[in-house]
């Protein structure tokens, strides 16, 4: 389980970035975290594996505080989270094969992997995560001859290489074209349902939100506007989330 | 006062204040105008001309005429006609009209090339009535001493050619093979002695290999998004990048004459002062590429938790790799051509040999290490072009799992052996010694003491002053002239503006290879021609730089027309206009903005190759330099060196601003 209590986020410039932010996610749950750009959305998902350092507040994981944890606690425990990104974050020039076991990298001692040596039993389970998302015939190419939808994949494999526990996907979709959507957000369906994976998915389309989230949070200049079911985002829920202009939009 | 906010002002009243206040002070009425870049430009134009013109007149007597028995510069007359032009500058300005830049732009050019014209003591006649003295080594060029003929009427490779390239000679036979009993004792076995172009390969390479792995890890440290995580990072940043510009501003030949009373005239020293110039040089570019990486990459392996060197290896190492190795090769590019001159200082290599035979008058030797180093260079320039094409475009090699076959771990090794064989040549080639470095003559340290107690006393400021300005101006003449020379012969090494004839294609191919030709020999090797032709001084230099210039240029410019936008051009030819109204409506305004920076970018360099044509006698700050370190007067070479830095960077700064801002 998954609880965030009071999560307060401020930069150096000022910018609030988080209010005092609680909620709690219980395993299995695909979480879909929506508002506004600049709501909050990235600065919440990134607080939570630490990439960013929190201001204030408490975040547990199956018991375990990771805000109190030390640094190099902290790399250690990040193994068990997965992060999948608006703009993929893959090492372009390198092949899908490196950029997938890149995600064993957590697991492995340093001196082994400088020069691109990695155990073959990872390298079987890169090819079997590589065949499951439909890629295993890509995986000696290079990361950026492959298309949108295909780099973002990869981006899933490398999450779920870790063993993951928890994937945090920071608009996954967002670059992509809206008919892969649905495409990169049914592998994610799948690492939740199948591996029993916590997912937290942040997301632009409410149609997707109905469609694949378990339950939903969402955000506004910062704070927690709402929290409960995807069918309960009424146009009153809708409009406190996305401000009184905001339209609804369909995909699909 | 009260200003309106409302600008342009209508009235007449306000127009006529404008223009009175400009009449009073340049710029004033632009200033009340609320227009305060504009009032800037226009007071820093008209003092600067004001000052150069005075010093002109009164150091160099330029410009001179009697007038009501004094003398005086008639160039006041037309700086009079910038003020006026200025104030009516002011009152079109309040009336909203269009103001006539180009007429301004066109007086203050005025002022600016007749003094640099005279202050380079420039004289397009003498190449004309001096073109007898000349003769002999454009005969030479012709016939350069490379290959004689023997009684029999065979043709050999003279000495000179073994003396560029090199020669088989008879040598006592090595021990070892005499003990092992290959060869008798004081039996003479035929051993290779390599030649002075071998020896400056081989500086150019030792100086690429020194520098890009001391400039390997100053990058970083000069790597703004790296140092501003660590704790006062961001100081220890901007000293660096201070220190690595001041170091750039200093030419590679600058280094040789400093280097040399450190370690001694040689190929080491050579090797010395390109890799520090080159240091700072690939420390720069390194730096900006790190500043330019992905942060994606980073911040996902951090999130798989990932270590830092994990983190580095794969997700910085791989986006910087390529990029560095490119710039290396530009680099080794560069270190080859300013091989070919560093000896001209520092001894060794080819520009020590052609020191010694411009000395002995001997034009043939001298033709023959010209040819010979344009076609090294030619080669060189080729060969890291498509290098660096290949490893920034193509493909990366992507391996899979398989075990590599026998041949290829055998192929690889085979080229291990042959990198080291090639290191250790060029090692004993350019004779490195590390040392020399221990060991300094014991002058070295008085003559640093010397050289950073720069003398700033007036006379000295006066000369030194003089011989900047001379050198500036020899950049910008120079610049000016090859960029008009160059315009006509672009047009003829642009590809997409030939038709696809047999004559195009042989046009392009002649245009492209002079071009490339001219380019591969450095400024400072043609200035004996040009010393010759029209004897020692800053003319001289000005026309090798002219040479340089308009061969960079030409090829700058054909490649900015080559890429241009072909959609207009369709649009035009479509409509049914002529080949003229083409280039008038769809080339020209597309090129215009990169061959402006380019002129400038051109500028820029000719400033800095411009301070060293003097070691050659091409005149400027080099003369000065150059016989300062001769008369053993350090203090005042330093206040030279002082003076080259602040211009250098300055210009360095100025001219990245000024493209900036038309790209």
């Amino acid at each position: 389980m998954l609880k965030v209590e009071n999560l307060t986020k401020v930069y150096p410039s000022g910018t609030v970035a988080l209010r005092e932010v609680s909620f709690e996610v219980a395993d299995g749950e695909f979480l879909a975290v929506i508002g506004l750009s600049g709501s909050g959305k990235s600065t919440l998902l990134r607080c939570i594996n630490r990439v960013i350092e929190p201001t204030s507040g408490r975040i547990t994981f199956n018991g375990t505080e990771l805000t109190a944890l030390s640094q190099s606690e902290m790399r250690k425990f990040r193994r068990q989270i997965g992060m999948v990104f608006q703009q993929f974050n893959l090492v372009k020039r390198s092949s899908v094969m490196t950029n997938v076991l890149a995600g064993r990298l957590g697991y492995l001692p340093s001196y082994m992997s400088l020069f691109n040596h990695f155990p073959p039993s990872d390298h079987q389970s890169a090819l079997k995560t590589l065949r499951r998302l439909g890629l295993e015939d890509k995986a000696y190419v290079r990361a950026d001859s492959l298309s949108g939808g295909q780099q973002q994949r990869v981006g899933i494999a490398r999450a779920l290489m870790q063993d993951p526990k928890l994937i945090l996907a920071d608009e996954p979709v967002a670059s992509l074209d809206p008919v892969l959507s649905h495409s990169i957000l049914k592998y994610l369906e799948g690492c939740n349902k199948e591996d029993g994976i916590t997912v937290l998915c942040s997301l632009h389309f409410l149609d997707l939100v109905h469609r694949y989230a378990t339950s939903a949070i969402g955000l506004k200049e910062g704070r927690l506007v709402f929290q409960g079911l995807p069918k309960e985002i009424d146009d009153a829920q809708f409009k406190a989330i996305f401000g009184q202009e905001a339209e609804r939009v369909t995909i699909l | 006062m009260n200003i309106p906010t409302a600008v342009p002002f209508k009235t007449r009243e306000s127009a006529l204040v404008a223009a009175g206040l400009s009449l009073l002070v340049p710029g004033a009425g632009q200033l009340y105008l609320r227009k305060p870049q504009r009032a800037a430009a226009i007071l820093g134009t008209v003092s600067g001309l004001a000052f150069l013109i005075w010093w002109a007149l009164s150091d160099l007597k330029v410009g001179i005429v009697t007038w009501r028995q004094g003398t005086t510069s008639w160039l006041w007359l037309v700086l009079g006609l910038l003020w006026v032009w200025n104030a009516v500058d002011a009152f079109r300005c309040a009336r909203g009209l269009r103001s006539w830049d180009t007429l301004g732009i066109l007086l203050a050019l005025v002022i600016v090339y007749y003094i640099g014209w005279r202050v380079t003591d420039a004289n397009l006649d003498r190449l004309v009535s001096r073109f007898q003295d000349v003769k002999g080594v454009f005969n030479a060029l012709v016939h350069p001493d490379l290959v004689t003929r023997d009684q029999l009427g065979n043709w050999h490779p003279s000495e000179n050619f073994g003396d560029l390239i090199g020669k088989i000679v008879l040598k006592p036979a090595p021990s070892l093979l005499v003990r092992l009993g290959v060869f008798r004792k004081d039996a003479l076995v035929p051993a290779p002695v390599p030649g002075k172009m071998m020896e400056t390969i081989a500086i150019g390479l030792m100086a690429t290999l020194f520098s890009a792995l001391l400039a390997l890890p100053l990058s970083f440290v000069a790597a703004r998004n790296i140092m501003s995580r660590v704790r006062g990072g961001t100081a220890v940043y901007q000293v660096m990048r201070g220190f690595l510009n001041v170091i750039r501003s200093i030419d590679t030949l600058i280094w040789g004459i400093l280097i040399v009373v450190w370690v001694g005239l040689g190929s080491f020293a050579g090797v010395l002062a390109l890799t520090i110039h080159s240091i700072a040089a690939l420390g720069k570019l390194y730096s900006e590429e790190i500043e330019h990486i992905d942060p994606g990459p980073v911040e996902a392996l951090t999130a798989t938790g990932a270590r830092l060197v994990q983190t580095i290896r794969y997700a910085v190492v791989p986006q910087i790799v390529p990029p560095f190795l490119a710039f290396t090769l530009l680099r080794w590019d560069i270190n080859m051509r300013m091989a070919t001159v560093v000896g001209v200082v520092a001894g060794g290599g080819i520009g020590f040999f052609v020191v010694e035979t411009i000395r002995k008058g001997g034009y043939e030797q001298y033709a023959a290490a010209l040819w010979v180093v344009a076609l090294v260079i030619v080669v060189v320039d080729y060969v890291s072009a498509r290098w660096r094409e290949r490893i920034l475009v193509g493909e990366t090699k992507v391996t899979g799992p398989a075990p590599r076959p026998l041949f290829r771990v055998a192929r690889t090794l085979i080229l291990a052996a042959l990198l080291v064989a090639l290191f250790a040549f060029s090692w004993v080639l350019s004779q490195i010694d590390p040392r020399k470095l221990f060991q300094p003559a014991p002058t070295f340290l008085r003559v640093l003491r010397d050289f950073v107690r720069i003398d700033l006393s007036s006379s000295v400021l006066q000369v030194v002053f003089r011989q900047m300005l001379t050198t500036v101006f020899q950049a910008l003449i120079a610049t000016t002239l090859g960029a008009l020379a160059a315009i006509p012969f672009s047009f003829l090494a642009a590809r997409n503006l030939l038709g696809s004839n047999l004559i195009s294609a042989l046009v392009y191919y002649l245009t492209r290879g002079i071009l490339n030709f001219l380019r591969s020999i450095e400024a400072l090797l043609y200035v004996a021609i040009f010393v010759f032709w029209v004897g020692i001084g800053p003319f001289a230099g000005m026309l090798s730089l002219a040479i340089t210039s308009f061969a960079l240029v030409g090829k700058l410019f054909s490649e900015a027309i080559e890429n241009i936008d072909p959609g207009p051009l369709e649009a035009i030819t479509a409509a049914g206009g002529t080949r003229v109204q083409l280039v008038m409506y769809a080339v020209l305004p597309q090129i215009i903005p990169p061959f402006i920076s380019y002129v400038i970018y051109q500028w820029d360099i000719n400033i800095r190759i411009s301070t060293i044509v003097g070691f050659a006698g091409g005149g400027g700050v080099g003369l000065l330099l150059n016989n300062y370190f001769g008369m053993l007067q350090y203090h005042k070479a330093g206040t030279v060196v002082a003076f080259i830095v602040i211009v250098v960077t300055v210009m360095d700064f100025a001219s990245a601003k000024i493209r900036e801002r038309l790209v």
